[in-house]
């Protein structure tokens, strides 16, 4: 820009200022109304929308799928596509400093390298059209952060992933590059370059959105086994329960009171402390009882439990159990009157129990801590409805209607001998369970085993004998 | 009485000249998409102060950040609501600040006299994405733990200094009590700090140069 542009720019900006308007209080007004909508949007927000919880930082666990901040979505998605390219994609730095360097340059250099003396957008086509396919790259990128860039068996690209290569890379870069070959042919193809610069950005933005919510449509949606977390004690307790009955159950009884294990591989007839008894309580901190959990007491046969120690608890899991346990066997603990204590669900008079409802907390309190993949169990496993009405090694536990059923004689307290004569332990084989479960059981099998609440109203109630 | 106390202030400080040079100056025409700058003023000025509410229970070290988060949440009377705004806003922030970015760039607002004013404006952009970044680390979950991890392991990949620039963020060659602290003091300090100031010469600039006009077709 020469002096005599310059004072034009100057002597415009002074008459400008002449029809216009005062800071105070024309302009003032509006920057007030903008913050205090601003400020109700945020106070909105907050109240009704709040923060999702998140589970307490884990360094062990790194299969956790990392998430940045929205606003860097799009240049993790960037990053992963720009590694699926062949020979290039392995030169990392390229994508991860070069580009985002060169694209900050730019923006710093801005008004340098932009010479263009106007300042209407009719007349910054080639400025306007490429912050235009930047801006919707960015949005299109993000759109599509949450699928995944994935690659078959053979290390080919996936259909999904194709078409984010072609919308997230290829598009805009060969956008970029013709509204910059455009340009350079403007002094020869005058407007018709222009209104072509125009059109060259609008169909590929239009290709851009297209492509992604195409990717949106057809990719698979990640499955995130997402841990629960709890924001309120009872909650906690609540979570807690449940994970206590499947990893602690098996040797420490469902209510911590086995002092002699049995049925445990390995440790069968070890005598260890009652944990529910309140002096362990009162002489453990909950650090040092989160302690025990991850790191196990390996000499004396429980082993570990934290992730970072080769187990399968991460810090906020173990915190749960640890508030289960507090809250359960401390008598200087009161739980708050709005936590469920037990979680299996009572009978009505003449109500017959179904799976879904009863079983599933009745098994999962008391049997699955054993009766899971990978413990000792006759292969009899009880995650499903399908395994406890399936066969295990010595047939099927349970037939509908059958009350000499073995499983019912099992948990009635009578020992039994599989097929190759070996005794088979009452169960659990550490405490029988409360009559008032065990006849539960019974009634169920009685009546035929139903699955879900809706099966078992159907029936009519044949009286236990 | 209250005249004789403005008469002596007046004196003193120049309350009016002070009032014709900041308050009282004249405008172009308005525009309402002007008034994103001052909502990114007025964000950041939000941020600062439940910033600082924040800090009075916020502990920065791997054992107890997450605690005290979670005691934010339900144990500090209307502790959600202050974490909620600042969360929020930390969105928004970035959100308006980038609008604003391109509502000067649509109205070419960074062409002579204003190089400098955008040149600075680029520095706020960046800083305020490095308040995003510093702060996810804070509240110390698996989100942000992995999050930062990758972030940092990027920065890693730089060729010759890589490796010097993520050990300077990490404090080590993993994620620490020391990453969190130097995290923190960049999110608490130094980023606001820069921001602060650099926001000091952006609107001197602006009240230096005046708003620029909405262009016209001569333009
Ligand atoms: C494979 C069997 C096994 C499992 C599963 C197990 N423990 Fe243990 N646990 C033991 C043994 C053995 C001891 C040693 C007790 C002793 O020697 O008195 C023990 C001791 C303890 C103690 C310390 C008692 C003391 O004397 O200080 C606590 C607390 C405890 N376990 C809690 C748990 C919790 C909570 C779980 C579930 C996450 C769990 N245990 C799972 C076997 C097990
Ligand atoms: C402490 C671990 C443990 C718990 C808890 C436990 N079991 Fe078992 N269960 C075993 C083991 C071990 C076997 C294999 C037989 C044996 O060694 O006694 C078994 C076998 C069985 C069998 C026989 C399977 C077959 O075909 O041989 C049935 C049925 C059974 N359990 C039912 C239950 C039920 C129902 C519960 C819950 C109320 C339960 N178990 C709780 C350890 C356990
Ligand atoms: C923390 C972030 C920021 C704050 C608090 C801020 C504040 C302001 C304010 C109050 C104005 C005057 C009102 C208006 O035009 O909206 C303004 C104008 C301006 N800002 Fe920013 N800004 C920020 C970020 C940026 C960024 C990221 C850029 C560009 C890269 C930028 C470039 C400009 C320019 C060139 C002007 C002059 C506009 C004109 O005169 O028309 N600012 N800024």
């Amino acid at each position: 820009m020469n002096e005599e542009q310059k004072k034009a720019v100057l002597a415009k900006y002074q008459r400008a200022l002449q029809k216009g308007e005062r800071f105070w209080p024309d302009s003032l007004y509006k920057d007030l109304i903008v913050s205090m909508g601003l400020f109700l949007l945020l106070i909105l927000l907050a109240t009704f929308v709040g923060i999702p919880n998140e589970p307490k930082a884990d360094p062990s666990d790194s299969s956790y799928i990392p998430k940045p901040e929205w606003y860097f979505l799009f240049l993790f998605k960037f990053l992963a596509l720009y590694g699926q390219i062949p020979l290039l994609g392995k030169i990392e730095w390229i994508a991860t400093v070069l580009i985002p360097s060169a694209v900050i340059l730019g923006m710093i250099l801005l008004p340098f390298l932009d010479q263009n003396p106007y300042r209407h957008y009719t007349r910054r086509v080639l400025a306007l059209t490429i912050m235009a396919v930047f801006v919707v790259s960015m949005i299109t990128l993000t759109m599509m952060a949450d699928y995944p860039t994935a690659v078959d068996e053979q290390g080919h690209l996936t259909l999904p992933t194709w078409l984010q290569m072609i919308g997230g890379l290829l598009i805009p870069g060969a956008t970029y590059l013709t509204l910059l070959v455009l340009a350079a042919l403007a002094k020869k193809l005058g407007a018709a370059a222009r209104r072509a610069q125009i059109g060259v950005a609008a169909i590929s933005s239009v290709l851009m959105f297209g492509l992604a919510i195409a990717v949106m449509l057809v990719s698979p949606r990640p499955v995130v086994a997402e841990s629960e977390v709890a924001d309120t004690l009872a909650e906690k307790f609540a979570l807690g329960a449940d994970l206590y009955s499947i990893y602690c159950t098996e040797c420490h009884g469902a209510d911590g009171e086995v002092t002699v294990i049995t049925g445990v591989e390995g440790l069968e007839g070890r005598e260890i402390v009652a944990i529910n008894n309140p002096d362990l309580m009162y002489t453990n901190s909950d650090e040092t009882l989160a302690n025990i959990i991850a790191y196990g007491l390996p000499s004396l046969g429980m082993p570990p439990f934290g992730k970072a120690y080769g187990g399968e608890l991460g810090p906020s899991e173990i915190e749960y159990i640890v508030t289960f346990m507090r809250y359960s066997w401390d008598d200087r603990a009161e739980l708050p009157a709005d936590a469920a204590i037990s979680s299996i669900p009572e009978l009505a008079p003449g109500e017959i129990p179904s799976y879904e409802v009863h079983i599933a907390a009745l098994t999962k309190r008391y049997c699955l801590s054993c009766h899971r993949p990978g413990k000792e169990n006759n292969n009899y496993l009880m995650t499903s409805y399908e395994e406890i009405i399936g066969m295990s090694d010595n047939g099927p536990a349970i037939v509908a209607g059958d009350p000499n059923s073995l499983l019912l004689l099992l948990i009635q307290g009578q020992e039994q001998t599989d097929k190759n004569g070996d005794p088979i332990r009452a169960m659990p084989p550490n405490k029988l369970m409360d009559p008032k479960y065990i006849e539960m059981w019974k009634l169920w099998v009685l009546n035929g085993m139903p699955k879900t609440a809706e099966d078992a109203r159907t029936l009519s109630p044949t009286p236990s004998p | 009485m209250w005249r004789k106390l403005y008469q002596w202030l007046e004196e003193r400080l120049g309350l009016s000249d002070l009032y014709k040079s900041l308050l009282d100056r004249p405008e172009p025409k308005g525009n309402w998409w002007n008034t994103l700058g001052s909502a990114s003023l007025f964000l950041f000025l939000m941020q600062g102060l439940t910033g600082i509410f924040l800090t009075v229970y916020y502990t920065p070290s791997p054992d107890h950040a997450y605690d005290s988060i979670q005691y934010i949440m339900t144990g500090v009377r209307f502790g959600w609501l202050i974490r909620g705004i600042h969360h929020w806003g930390a969105s928004l922030m970035v959100l308006v600040v980038f609008i604003h970015m391109l509502r000067v760039f649509v109205t070419a607002s960074y062409k002579y006299p204003r190089e400098l004013t955008w040149l600075v404006g680029v520095g706020l952009l960046l800083l305020t994405l490095g308040m995003g970044f510093t702060g996810y680390l804070l509240p110390w979950n698996q989100k942000s733990y992995w999050a930062t991890t990758v972030g940092t392991a990027i920065a890693g990949t730089a060729p010759f200094i890589g490796e010097f620039i993520m050990k300077a963020l990490r404090g080590g060659s993993d994620l620490s009590a020391l990453t969190l602290s130097r995290f923190f003091a960049a999110h608490i300090w130094i980023l606001p700090g820069l921001l602060a100031a650099l926001i000091g010469v952006h609107l001197y600039l602006i009240i230096k140069h005046g708003e620029s006009a909405f262009p016209d077709k001569d333009d």
